[in-house]
């Protein structure tokens, strides 16, 4: 049960307090359909989610698997080495989107897949298993990166519909059941101190009445 | 915008992310090291996307969260899992479905 805030009962409080809870109703009721449309917005991106997850990580433990392979064949130190002098340029185009006033990333399917020639690491002198894992990891590297586009949008939008559900529940449980608590207090006062006057008045008359 | 990719995680994970041309990579030694590695990472105007494995963020707890909730937009940080598959056994995501759906829920993949 709300408690009523401790306010003076008066008719001009009376007065301010209806205002707000009218106020605080509108501002509960847009929260509202805000929340609803991230809701909305959160279930779009989830549904993306779930299955760019399993397909990015089935990739990535293939190319795990490989470079094990590579790592046994070739050598340890000899892969680390050739992945050094590997060409390093990947460059990612990143712009942003907004979702009910939220930026969200925008990651542009980046061109990660090259050619033998173009990794830049010495063919001549290593095994064609370290080609089978560039060419792996490129591939795991380019759904892991639209991945967490998606991923990240999605813990944008959680964390939004965090707090907006935060501020309807403040506004619906607390605020309004308590300035509807004060009215009813006040209105009551009110109420009392005009039954009051009406008796004294009452009374008032009949002594005079008496007197004449 | 043009970005570039960093990745911080073990020796598996780095050579191969290298091997894929991701330009920055960092093999986790100590925790301080690094925690100032990805400091510097997060400073870096350039870099656009970390990958780091989810046994690392672990490691770094509790000053990685720090991390990510004083971000902006950019870098997008995303956690992976490394050569031997770990993975907390709570989703974040989950997680957060749980706390803000109050229920468990089950996405079906769609195409949508």
């Amino acid at each position: 049960m709300a408690t009523a805030l401790t306010i003076s009962p008066t008719r001009m409080e009376l007065i301010k307090l209806k205002r707000r809870v009218s106020l605080a109703q509108r501002g509960h009721d847009l929260l509202r359909e805000k929340m609803d449309a991230l809701v909305m917005e959160f279930f779009d991106v989830l549904k993306k989610v779930q299955g760019s997850r399993t397909r990015a990580l089935e990739r990535l433990f293939r190319a795990y698997r490989v470079l094990s392979e590579c790592f046994a064949t070739m050598g340890t130190i000899e892969t680390v080495e050739s992945a050094r002098e590997t060409k390093r340029e990947l460059q990612l185009e990143i712009s942003s989107r907004h979702v009910m006033g939220i930026t969200v990333p925008v990651i542009e399917d980046p061109k990660v897949e090259r050619n033998a020639l173009a990794r830049g690491y010495s063919l001549y002198t290593t095994s064609s298993l370290l080609d089978e894992t560039s060419k792996e990891f490129e591939q795991a590297l380019k759904l892991l990166v639209k991945h967490a586009e998606l991923e990240a949008s999605a813990f944008a939008i959680g964390k939004e519909l965090e707090k907006t559900k935060r501020r309807v529940n403040a506004l619906e449980y607390i605020l309004i059941p308590k300035l509807q608590e004060t009215i009813k207090f006040i209105s009551m006062r009110l109420d009392e101190m005009e039954r009051e006057n009406f008796t004294r008045l009452k009374r008032i008359k009949a002594i005079l009445e008496e007197r004449r | 915008m043009n970005y570039k990719v960093a990745v911080i995680g073990d020796l598996s994970t780095t050579t191969g992310m290298a091997l894929a041309g991701v330009p920055y990579t960092y093999v986790h030694k100590k925790r301080d090291e690094t925690l100032a590695k990805l400091k510097e990472f997060f400073g870096d105007k350039q870099i656009g996307l970390i990958l780091l494995t989810y046994r690392i963020a672990e490691e770094l707890e509790p000053d990685f969260s720090q991390f990510m909730r004083s971000k902006s937009m950019i870098p997008v940080v995303l956690k992976i899992p490394d050569k031997t598959g770990y993975a907390p056994k709570v989703d974040e995501l989950s997680e957060m479905i749980r706390r803000t759906v109050g229920t468990e829920i089950a996405v079906k993949e769609g195409t949508g």
